[in-house]
C-alpha cells in the first residue's frame, strides 16, 4: 500500500518552498525556487518537483500557506503563514515558545502555545527595514553578495551604530560612513545589529519567552541571528529546515 | 434544485433599511431648508445637538457626511482637494474631506453639505474637530462655537462639571445671538424626552445582539446608527427605531441571524473603513464571523432624563468613549466581550483618527489577558484607501480565525 503522505506550498514574496513528508512527520522531499512573477508557476514547478524527488504522484491534498497562498491553484486548502510557521517549527521543536520568521520582504514573530497553535503574533509586511530586502539593499551599497554580508560582519570587533530604522534613509547612512572610513566589516555589523534591534522590539509586543526559535531566510545569516540572540537576551535555535517550516506547517495540516 | 437555505446569500438585508433611507432622505431635504432660511448649523458627532434642535435650528453632521464620502469611494479624490490647499496626509480623513468638500462641493458627492450659518464644536471626541472648523469658517464665514470638555480620567471633579455646564450655557447665549432667539424649557424637554426613546430603542437593538445568532451584525449597526447620532431629538425618528426593533425582535423569534451561518462571534473596535464596509464584513460572513457588538455604535447611549436637563448633558456628553481613559476603553471592550459572548476582537487602528486609535496596542494586550480571547490589530483608514491593503489585513484577521478554530 502506498504511503500516506502530506504536502505543503509555502508561496513567500522572495522564494516558494514545497516538502512532501511522511505520517511520522519526516520530511521526505523538498525543494524552493525563486516565486518570480507567477506564484502560480512557482508553486506548480516546485510541486513537480518534490513529487519526482519524492518518486511517485500522490493524491494527498495540497495546503499553501505564505502571501501568494490565495493565488495558487494546486491549492486545495489555505492556511496563514502564521498558523503554519507555528505548526511547522512546534513539530521540530515541541517545546518553542517563540517564533521569529524573517523573510524576503517581512517578518514576524509568533507566540506558540499548546499543540503548536499560535496564540499571538506581529506582523511587519509594510516596511521593507526588518526584512531580507533591507540586507539586500545593504550589500548592493557595501558591494559584497549577500551571502558574504554575514560573514563580513562577523568579523567586526566594533559596530558601527546605524540609526535609521527607514531602509532608505539607512541607506544614506551606510553610504556617508563608508566616505567617513570606517571599515567594511564594522559597517556590515551595524546593518546587523539595527536589524535585530528593530526585529527583538516587534517580537517584545507578543512576549519574550524561551525557547526561541529563528525561521525563514535571513535565519541562515549567522550575524543576524548572533545580534538578534543579543537584543533579546536569549539563545536562539535555528532549525537546519530554516526555509521549510512553514511548508512543513501546511504539509502537517495535509496530512491530517 | 438547490434548496431555499443554499440559496440564501450568507448575508441578510433589513427590511427596515427602506425606511432608513427614507428618514435619512427627510434630514438631508431638512438641512437643505434651515440652511436657506438661514438656520442651519454644522455639529460634531458628540455634540449636545438638544440645545441647538430646541433652539429651532437645523442640523448637518459633516462626519456623516465625510462617512458618505468614504463609502462612495472618492475619498482620496476629496481628501486630495485638501491636500492641494496645504493640508497634510497626515490630517484626520474626515477633517481632510470635510474642508476639501467645502471648498470644492460641486466636485463631492451630493454637492457638498448645505451651507452653514454656525459651527459647533465639542472636542469631547478630540482636539482636531476645532481646528477643522476653523478651516470651514474661513471658507464659508460662519462662526464657530467650542463646547470645551475636560477628558475624564477616574471621576469627574465637580469644577468640570460646572465648567462644561457653563460651557452649555454660552452656547444658549450663543445661539441666542445669532439667531435672535431663546432656549425655552418646554421645547427642551420635549427634545429631550426624544432623544431619550430613540437612544432607548436603539440601546434595545443592540443589547438583542446578545444573543445567538446574533440578529445584528456590524455594517448593519453602522447604517442603523445614523438618525441617532443626527437626528436624535426629533419624534419621526422614533418610528425607524421601532421597526427596527420589531425586525430584530422577529429574527430573535425565529432563531434568524444576521448572517446565515454563525460560527464566530468577534467585537469590532473603531470605524469601519467605509469604502469597503460592504465587502469586508459580508466577505466574512460568508465565513460564518458575525460581529455582534463594536465600541463605535455603543458610543450614543445614556438617557437625558432627570430633573435637570443641562446637567444630564454634562454627564452624558462629558463621558463619551472617546473623552475617557485607557481604563474606561479597556473596561467598555472587555464588558462586551463578556456580555455579548464574544470570540475574539478585532481592532482596526485607524491612521486618521489618533484619538481613538492611541493606545491600541497596550488595550489589546490588557483585553486578552482580561477576557481570555484573542485579539489582532489590523491598520488602515476609515475613508482613505490609500490607507488599506487588502490582502495584508487578511492574513492577520484569517489567522485570528485560525487561533480561534
Ligand atoms: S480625529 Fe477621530 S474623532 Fe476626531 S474627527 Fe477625526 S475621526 Fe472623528
Amino acid at each position: 500500500m502506498r504511503e500516506k503522505v502530506g504536502i505543503g506550498i509555502d508561496v513567500g514574496s522572495t522564494t516558494t518552498k514545497g516538502v512532501v513528508i511522511n505520517s511520522a512527520g519526516q520530511i521526505l522531499a523538498s525543494s524552493i525556487r525563486p516565486t518570480g512573477a507567477s506564484a502560480n508557476d512557482a508553486a506548480k514547478a516546485v510541486l513537480d518537483e518534490i513529487e519526482e524527488a519524492h518518486g511517485e504522484a500522490t493524491e494527498q491534498p495540497v495546503v499553501s500557506t505564505g502571501y501568494g497562498r490565495k493565488l495558487i491553484s494546486i491549492a486545495d486548502r489555505e492556511v496563514t503563514e502564521i498558523t503554519c510557521h507555528s505548526l511547522g517549527v512546534h513539530h521540530i521543536f515541541p517545546d518553542v515558545q517563540l517564533v521569529i520568521d524573517v523573510g524576503g520582504q517581512d517578518s514576524k514573530a509568533i507566540r506558540v502555545g499548546s499543540e503548536g497553535r499560535p496564540t499571538d503574533f506581529e506582523l511587519n509586511d509594510k516596511c521593507s527595514a526588518g526584512t531580507g530586502r533591507f540586507l539586500e539593499v545593504m550589500a548592493r551599497v557595501l558591494d559584497v553578495p549577500i551571502e558574504g554580508l554575514g560573514p563580513l560582519a562577523l568579523q567586526s570587533q566594533n559596530p558601527c551604530s546605524i540609526s535609521s530604522t527607514c531602509t532608505v534613509f539607512a541607506e544614506s547612512e551606510v553610504i556617508s560612513q563608508i566616505s567617513s572610513g570606517e571599515s567594511p566589516e564594522d559597517i556590515a555589523a551595524g546593518i546587523h545589529q539595527s536589524m535585530a534591534g528593530k526585529i527583538a522590539s516587534m517580537s517584545k509586543r507578543v512576549g519574550i519567552a524561551a525557547p526561541v526559535v529563528a525561521t525563514g531566510g535571513v535565519a541562515l545569516n549567522q550575524a543576524f541571528v548572533e545580534y538578534l540572540g543579543k537584543s533579546l537576551g536569549e539563545d536562539i535555535s535555528v532549525p537546519q529546515e530554516a526555509q521549510f517550516t512553514g511548508a512543513l506547517g501546511a504539509a502537517l495540516l495535509s496530512i491530517q | 434544485m438547490a434548496s431555499n437555505e443554499s440559496k440564501e446569500r450568507a448575508y441578510r438585508k433589513l427590511e427596515s433599511s427602506s425606511l432608513l433611507q427614507q428618514t435619512m432622505f427627510r434630514y438631508m431635504l431638512e438641512a437643505q431648508a434651515a440652511s436657506e432660511e438661514g438656520k442651519l448649523a454644522w455639529v460634531t458627532s458628540g455634540f449636545p445637538v438638544e440645545i441647538p434642535l430646541a433652539m429651532n435650528l437645523g442640523v448637518s453632521y459633516p462626519e456623516q457626511y465625510t462617512a458618505v464620502v468614504g463609502s462612495q469611494k472618492v475619498g482620496p479624490e476629496v481628501c486630495g482637494f485638501a491636500e492641494e490647499l496645504g493640508y497634510s496626509q497626515e490630517l484626520c480623513s474626515y477633517a481632510r474631506a470635510g474642508i476639501g468638500s467645502t471648498d470644492r462641493p460641486d466636485d463631492s458627492p451630493l454637492g457638498g453639505l448645505p451651507e452653514p450659518q454656525v459651527l459647533l464644536a465639542c472636542n469631547n471626541i478630540c482636539g482636531t474637530v476645532l481646528r477643522w472648523y476653523e478651516a470651514v469658517s474661513k471658507l464659508t464665514g460662519a462662526p464657530v462655537f467650542l463646547l470645551d470638555t475636560p477628558p475624564v480620567q477616574r471621576r469627574q471633579p465637580s469644577h468640570h462639571r460646572e465648567y462644561v455646564r457653563t460651557g452649555l450655557e454660552e452656547l444658549i447665549d450663543f445661539l441666542g445671538e445669532e439667531f435672535d432667539t431663546s432656549l425655552e424649557e418646554d421645547k427642551l424637554q420635549e427634545v429631550a424626552s426624544n432623544s431619550t426613546k430613540a437612544i432607548d430603542l436603539w440601546t434595545k437593538s443592540l443589547e438583542a445582539c446578545k444573543h445567538k445568532p446574533s440578529p445584528l451584525n456590524c455594517a448593519d449597526r453602522f447604517l442603523a446608527m445614523a438618525p441617532v447620532v443626527s437626528m436624535r431629538g426629533k419624534e419621526h425618528i422614533l418610528e425607524y427605531y421601532e421597526a427596527l426593533l420589531n425586525e430584530v425582535e422577529g429574527r430573535i423569534q425565529q432563531g434568524m441571524g444576521a448572517i446565515r451561518d454563525e460560527k464566530i462571534r468577534l467585537l469590532w473596535d473603531n470605524i469601519p473603513p467605509w469604502f469597503s464596509i460592504y465587502k469586508f464584513f459580508n466577505g466574512l460572513a460568508k465565513r460564518g464571523v458575525v460581529f455582534p457588538a463594536d465600541t463605535y455604535t455603543h458610543a450614543w447611549t445614556g438617557s437625558l432624563e432627570g430633573e435637570d436637563i443641562l446637567n444630564r448633558m454634562v454627564d452624558i456628553y462629558s463621558n463619551v468613549y472617546l473623552n475617557r481613559g485607557l481604563r474606561a476603553k479597556v473596561d467598555k471592550m472587555a464588558g462586551l466581550i463578556e456580555e455579548y459572548h464574544l470570540d475574539g476582537f478585532v481592532m482596526f487602528s485607524v491612521r486618521s483618527c489618533k484619538r481613538y486609535s492611541l493606545g491600541q496596542l497596550v488595550s489589546k494586550d490588557l483585553v486578552t489577558e482580561r477576557t481570555g480571547v484573542p485579539g489582532v490589530v489590523i491598520e488602515g483608514d476609515m475613508v482613505d484607501s490609500r490607507l488599506f491593503n487588502e490582502a495584508q489585513i487578511e492574513t492577520r484577521i484569517d489567522a485570528l480565525i485560525e487561533m480561534i478554530e
